[in-house]
């Protein structure tokens, strides 16, 4: 067959200089088009009043932990998944069933409905946080142990916090008041008359450790 | 593309299903009908056109065209004013709440929908039995005409085109957009009056499934939008200075001599010596 | 039902510690912004994955927005941001405007009060399971109710004022705060403007998507009660299948002022039976200059159901309805 014209070979390698003004090149085009995406929601954060950041420490127990923290995420899941902590429970995940109830500030709350970031700097006191730190049980733990109150128990934590919290501001209340006060819990196995009768006890110990 | 015109939702099974037209719409109908007002005042300030040139008109004929010329008949003019208002009240009350004015919007709107309809029967009654039915209708000689009136307007050589009959092309053009509008959204407003409590019956709003109801929803919607511009772009044409001796004739019944003679060809518009004409 | 999820979906979130800061980022923000205050009913929409937004603006850090005081007017003034507890046991309003302590502490449960806000309270939505459910309803900007049909469950679901939507307000302050004449205050970049606590909230035939007035880039900052109804007869109650918890099937909140037996002026408002409170401006005009007896009471009764347009399942409200306002004339003593 006839010869084929050679045709010269393009130069298939760049040059180092080439390679190094098209690194600059293109990152200049990447970093700028970043102005494209200024209007984000998730970008340019820090630059707003009232900005997040994820990283924080909670007052949990006393003790004060550092934890990442999702914007999302409810105090009943970084007191349960992140710190360990998992005395509290996740019931209905609604502020329906009183499972999930800490003090906050000695108050008590539903920490499935509360976002962990609003509580940065407040007291938490959990179920884990009650008893003192040689081991002896809180007056209502105690309470519970010797009245044998709650069946399976689900509830507890729930509702010892609801009445602990209950009791600082109304420190000798009837069955009645008791039971208005920490209404906000519910037990599955209808243990209720026996857990009023251990939360009453738990009231009288509190003040006899008070007199 | 669907999404630009129509608003989607899940129905109770999870599945997609058209709800409305999308709202941004009505927007859009409204700067559109301002924007084609204002272009249209400017082009033909600027850019004037000249007198169309016509055909002469029979000489006899127009000798008998008499001083003053019905165009519309009492009935007629009644009937396209009480449709006016009620065409007004349902896109006034269509369009408000979308625009941001909150009221109770929803009897007033059908109601005024039922008088449209019950006006709209009157009319196709009344002009198919009293007056020149196919007088409104597009036919062939308007087709050939506007193929004339091209061919000139790009400069090439074609005779020039009679006056009109009573109704021109662009009007015949309007009445059956408007005619095509009311077929979209009379039947399908009549059938949604089956989700509000009227005192005419007693409502039954799963009547058809979602996705026909959602469907019947966008019609309507659509429809009342294009119902917005036409609207629009109809009051201003009304109130335009070349157009207002058509107006007059709306309002009180007649044109001039002078008028009928420069705008129609008494030969396709035939009218007798005394003032009574086809309403 | 509730069905337990994972977290949340994602939202980026927004802790200001002024009003004029949060004012800003709810203008930056407009529709894609949730205003958060006590949270209970926003994490339902949230968990539910019914109504989403992407950004979140948390009140919790606006310490303004907090608090009880008098005003000039010998009235009081309540922060929206105060909650229900506070509401319920502040001794400002305990001692002239007892009704609204009466009403806040018949909300729900004691951690939700605790955590619970008077404004969120009152600017709450509807919680009519078809719409809560994330069906598009008309309130979701849909075309349809699936309440208002003979078989659909609509127990709950309004007697009054219904315009296509049958949903109801199941606030309880926020009939007692239309009783006590209450004022609104919203603040916006645009200033602010005040709102008698009667025309914050809309009906469906205004605006069949939402419960109040409030838009976006609008914010409830306090209440205002005048001195009008400061130690008048009270009369509150919230019938409700549970004690604790549920929100109310019919309540009713009554000011009435009384000489010597006579009714002079009242207010009389109930809820839970249209998708806002119901002031009985009928019952009020009929009983001024009357006893105060059980004649009264019977034809106040009579007056204030009349119009109403039971459902297939709440025809029950209206009985309750006409002995609420029976009760409520006979006073705390009698009833």
């Amino acid at each position: 067959m006839s010869t084929q014209e050679q045709t010269p070979q393009p130069s298939s390698s760049v040059t180092r200089r080439a390679f190094i003004k098209m690194v600059i090149a293109s990152s200049a085009a990447v970093s700028a088009s970043a102005y494209l995406f200024r209007g984000s929601t998730l970008v340019g954060q820090g630059s707003l009043p009232g900005a997040v950041e994820r990283l924080m420490s909670l007052n949990v127990n006393g003790q004060l932990r550092r934890v990442d923290v999702m914007k999302q995420e409810t105090l009943a899941t970084t007191l349960r998944y992140k710190l360990g902590l998992t005395g509290t429970k996740l019931g209905c995940d609604r502020s329906e069933c009183g499972a999930c109830t800490v003090l906050i500030d000695d108050i008590p709350h539903y920490s499935c409905s509360v976002l962990t970031h609003t509580v940065r700097g407040r007291k938490i006191q959990t179920i884990e946080g009650l008893e003192q730190p040689d081991g002896t049980l809180h007056p209502v733990q105690q309470a519970i142990l010797d009245e044998q109150g709650f069946q399976c128990a689900f509830c507890m934590s729930g509702f010892v916090m609801s009445a602990v919290g209950f009791l600082k501001t109304n420190p000798n209340p009837t069955r009645e008041e008791l039971a208005h006060g920490i209404s906000g819990n519910l037990c599955r196995c209808a243990d209720y008359d026996k857990i009023l009768r251990a939360m009453m006890r738990g009231a009288a110990y509190m003040q006899k450790t008070t007199t | 593309m669907t999404n630009f015109l129509v608003q989607w939702g899940i129905n109770p099974w999870g599945e997609d299903t058209p709800i409305h037209a999308q709202w941004a719409l009505v927007y859009i109908a409204f700067a559109f009908g301002v924007g084609f007002m204002l272009a249209h005042t400017l082009f033909v300030k600027f850019w004037p056109k000249p007198e169309e040139a016509n055909a002469p008109v029979n000489e006899v004929a127009a000798a008998r065209v008499p001083a003053r010329v019905g165009r519309h008949s009492l009935a007629a003019r009644t009937f396209h004013w009480i449709m006016a208002a009620s065409m007004l009240t349902l896109l006034g009350t269509a369009s408000a709440p979308v625009l941001g004015f909150r009221f109770n919007w929803v009897e007033i709107h059908w109601i005024a929908g039922l008088v449209l309809t019950l006006s709209i029967v009157y009319h196709i009654i009344h002009a198919s039995f009293w007056l020149d039915f196919w007088s409104i209708w597009l036919n062939r000689e308007d087709a050939r005409e506007a193929i004339t009136r091209f061919k000139r307007a790009v400069g090439q050589r074609a005779p020039a085109p009679r006056k009109a009959a009573k109704y021109p092309w662009d009007n015949k053009m309007y009445h059956t957009a408007i005619v095509l509008s009311a077929l979209a959204t009379v039947p399908t407003g009549l059938l949604m009056m089956n989700r509000v409590q009227t005192p005419f019956f007693t409502r039954n709003p799963y009547l058809f499934g979602d996705t026909t109801w959602g469907v019947m929803y966008v019609l309507h919607g659509l429809s009342g939008i294009a119902l917005v511009g036409l609207t629009i772009a109809h009051i201003y044409f009304a109130i335009r200075p070349e157009k207002q001796w058509i107006t007059k004739g709306m309002i009180f019944g007649d044109i001039s001599r002078e008028e009928f003679l420069r705008h129609h060809d008494p030969e396709r518009w035939i009218v007798d010596s005394h003032e009574v004409s086809n309403g | 039902m509730a069905i337990v999820h994972d977290v949340m979906p994602v939202f980026e979130l927004f802790q200001p510690t002024t009003v004029d800061d949060t004012l800003a980022l709810l203008d930056t923000y407009g529709a894609d912004a949730w205003v958060l205050a006590g949270g209970l009913d926003t994490f339902d929409w949230f968990k539910d994955r019914n109504k989403r937004r992407k950004v979140v603006v948390d009140l919790s850090g606006v310490q303004t927005l907090r608090g009880v005081k008098k005003t000039a007017d010998g009235g009081l003034e309540i922060g929206a941001s105060t909650t229900l507890t506070d509401v319920a046991s502040e001794p400002l309003v305990k001692q002239n405007y007892r009704l609204l302590s009466q009403a806040a502490a018949l909300v729900a449960s004691p951690q939700i009060r605790n955590q619970g806000t008077l404004g969120g309270n009152v600017s709450q939505d509807t919680r009519c399971w078809y719409y809560r459910s994330g069906w598009t309803c008309y309130r979701a900007g849909g075309n349809i109710c699936y309440a208002d049909t003979p078989t659909a469950i609509n127990r709950e679901h309004a007697i009054f004022d219904a315009n296509r939507c049958v949903a109801v307000n199941p606030s309880d302050t926020a009939p007692a705060l239309v009783a006590l004449d209450a004022q609104m205050v919203i603040r916006s970049s645009d200033g602010e403007r005040v709102v008698n606590a009667q025309d914050y909230f809309i009906g469906p035939s205004t605006d069949i998507t939402r419960m109040t007035v409030l838009q976006a880039g609008d914010l409830l900052t306090a209440i205002r009660i005048p001195a009008t109804w400061a130690n008048a007869e009270f009369y509150f109650e919230k019938i409700r299948e549970r004690q604790v918890w549920d929100f109310p099937l019919v309540n009713i909140a009554a000011a009435l002022k009384v000489e010597g037996g006579t009714i002079r002026s009242s207010r009389f408002v109930v809820n839970a039976v249209a998708a806002h409170p119901v002031r009985l401006g009928a019952v009020e005009d009929a009983v001024a200059g009357k006893p105060r007896n059980e004649e009264t009471a019977a034809m106040a009764g009579a007056l204030a159901v009349q119009g109403a347009r039971p459902l297939t399942h709440n025809g029950y409200k209206i009985p309750l309805v006409r002995n609420l306002v029976k009760r409520a004339i006979r006073g705390e003593a009698q009833a």
